[in-house]
């Protein structure tokens, strides 16, 4: 989910008239930037993408980066084809247009589609390559439409100029029966850098394969995109919550063995992280099933139900602490009683308190409290001398 | 306006002086034009360490020498001075310029823009240069820019250190979030002098 601005640079030039992809050039170009700009804002909600046309009278930026989807389509209406593509004018303006976004805290990303033919020497555009590297700007290009091989000679140096560290990627789609669009979104230029891809791609795949039930939690991200997102979103929170927990389980796993408790909260912890660890491997093969137990989880969770995970991590905090401190353990014990004392009237709490096979099974029942510990007798003794103390104290007063 | 770092330092810890690096925001440091992405968060350590490249350095791409730096703080500093260890065989950066509190500077906006203050740089490969600010204009400062223009000849530069001398308050400027403002004007809002009958009171 890395916050990105994106500008798409968009070939309108008269070689986009031809009908080698189908239905046109032009309009397998549309419906691919439709669907990148629905996956990048998808993957992340800051995301803002922008579009800008490469031919025609001139350079022209349709639409500023912008997260409103809406907008973008829109603006791909209406567009008219002709004149020749300026690549090198179109990828300078595209910077342009993403050094002035507003949140500077976004990756800089062009995306080039180029169609006619690059009439730029190889020099040149390596020196773009350059410059764009130096602004940490990222570079895609989709080689599609004429097919040279200077052109694409051209191309790959442009991208090898600009690439760093495998951010910038080119594909080269040739003319066939599959979709422009299909073909893309197999391509880094969708699944991120490897990121572990979005679930719009990967929905998007399923469906365009004609899957099954291709979509994540039996949502159809394009129907519900806000929903599809908030489960992910919990779905990932879940997972990096169980992995915190199994972290801090293991910890403490490594440093005391007395509570049987802590470690039968380990097993269920690490089923957990075992369910989800598999979840992650075979992302596109899960059955709904195993979707849909996770989900419960991560339901049951929001909801606080003291049968979930939450409540095991804070029992691991709280014998975790009382381990190391048998005075603390002692404090902790006395907090829960003085607790109950205020809420209850107090000859009623001497009552029970004074029925010591009560307050045996209450300090049981508290984690890192073992009732055969010396000092926790001691204590037991003390607490039953008190209400009796109190009642010689009362009939003093009378 | 160099000065010289002339005593032996044990005589007083030198480390204490140079310890603005542990209010730096180090995760959202940044360079452009750095050839190994993140490198840049190595050249921030304690004085001891200045002239070990145990963690990496800092290096711009093959023949271009020109780097940035951006250097976010956890709190306000007061920069009193500034330390670089450059690399040897003319890597070394020759100038140095400085913008402060400001996002996202790149180099064309570097280039045409007037730097808070600019040092022409010695090659300082021992590490005992310091370059003092005009502290009047350092007070208060969020984050800082470091612009290196050109070095000493060679085919890239290269810096193994960059130290920073001066307080930290515990204050935090304000942080504004991303605003944006009216995507679509709306004339009601704008009421110009013509339409509120003239901007200038007149007695007749």
């Amino acid at each position: 989910m890395v916050l990105e601005a994106t500008m798409i640079c968009i070939d309108n030039s008269e070689w986009m008239r031809n009908g080698d992809y189908s239905p046109t050039r032009f309009q397998a170009q549309a419906d691919a930037v439709n669907l990148i700009c629905g996956a990048k804002t998808q993957s992340n909600p800051e995301n803002t993408v922008g579009v800008l046309t490469m031919a025609g009278k001139g350079v022209r930026v349709l639409v500023t980066p912008t997260s409103d989807l809406g907008k973008i389509l829109a603006c791909m209406h209406g567009l008219e084809i002709g004149g020749e593509m300026n690549l090198a004018a179109g990828i300078q303006v595209a910077q342009l247009a993403l050094k002035h976004r507003q949140n500077k805290k976004q990756q800089q990303r062009i995306i080039v589609f180029a169609g006619g033919p690059v009439k730029y020497d190889k020099k040149v555009l390596e020196m773009i390559g350059k410059k764009l590297k130096k602004n940490s700007v990222a570079l895609d290009v989709v080689n599609f439409g004429e097919e040279d091989e200077a052109k694409t000679e051209k191309l790959e140096a442009l991208v090898a100029a600009v690439n760093n560290n495998d951010s910038s990627h080119i594909v080269h789609v040739p003319a066939g029966s599959n979709a422009l669009s299909d073909v893309l979104l197999s391509t880094p230029i969708f699944t991120g850098d490897g990121e572990g891809g979005s679930g719009f791609a990967a929905a998007a795949a399923a469906a365009a394969a004609g899957g099954v039930s291709g979509f994540d939690f039996g949502v159809d991200p394009n129907l519900d995109p806000e929903l599809a997102l908030a489960l992910r979103v919990s779905m990932e929170e879940e997972r990096a919550r169980q992995e915190a927990a199994a972290k801090k389980a293991a910890d403490d796993s490594s440093k005391q063995d007395k509570e049987g408790a802590s470690s039968s909260q380990d097993a269920t912890m690490s089923e957990n992280v075992a369910t989800s660890a598999s979840e992650s491997e075979n992302k596109k093969d899960d059955l709904m099933d195993d979707e849909n137990a996770l989900l419960q989880q991560a339901l049951a969770m929001s909801m606080d139900d003291p049968a979930t995970t939450t409540v095991n991590t804070r029992d691991t905090d709280m014998s975790e602490a009382a381990a190391d401190d048998q005075d603390l353990a002692l404090a902790l014990q006395l907090s829960v009683q003085e607790g109950a004392k205020d809420q209850s009237g107090e000859t009623d709490m001497g009552k029970l308190l004074a029925d010591q096979s009560f307050v045996s099974s209450v300090l049981a029942s508290l984690p890192g409290v073992d009732p055969n510990d010396p000092s926790v007798k001691d204590l037991l003794a003390s607490m039953q001398n008190q209400p009796e103390k109190k009642d010689e104290d009362k009939e003093e007063d009378k | 306006m160099a000065c010289l770092h002339d005593h032996s330092c044990e005589d007083h810890d030198c480390s204490s002086d140079w310890s603005l690096y542990k209010h730096i925001d180090i995760p959202k440091v940044s360079a452009l034009n750095e050839a190994v992405p993140g490198s840049v968060k190595s050249v921030f350590k304690a004085w001891e360490q200045r002239l070990s490249s145990l963690e990496g350095f800092l290096e711009s791409n093959e023949g271009d020498p020109e780097l940035i730096v951006f250097i976010p703080f956890t709190s306000d500093v007061k920069i009193k001075s500034i330390s670089i260890v450059g690399g040897a065989d003319g890597t070394s950066p020759i100038k140095m310029r400085a913008f402060i509190n400001r996002e996202g500077i790149d180099f064309s906006d570097a280039q045409s823009m007037q730097a808070v203050q600019e040092w022409d740089l010695a090659e300082n490969l021992q590490g005992v240069l310091e370059y003092q600010t005009r502290y009047s204009r350092f007070q208060g400062v969020g984050n800082l820019t470091l612009h290196f223009p050109d070095n000493y000849g060679g085919d890239m530069s290269r810096i193994q250190y960059i130290g920073l001398k001066g307080e930290a308050t515990q204050l935090k400027r304000d942080v504004v979030a991303t605003i944006v403002y009216e995507l679509m004007p709306n004339p009601s809002d704008h009421k110009t002098k013509s339409e509120t009958g003239g901007g200038m009171s007149h007695v007749e």
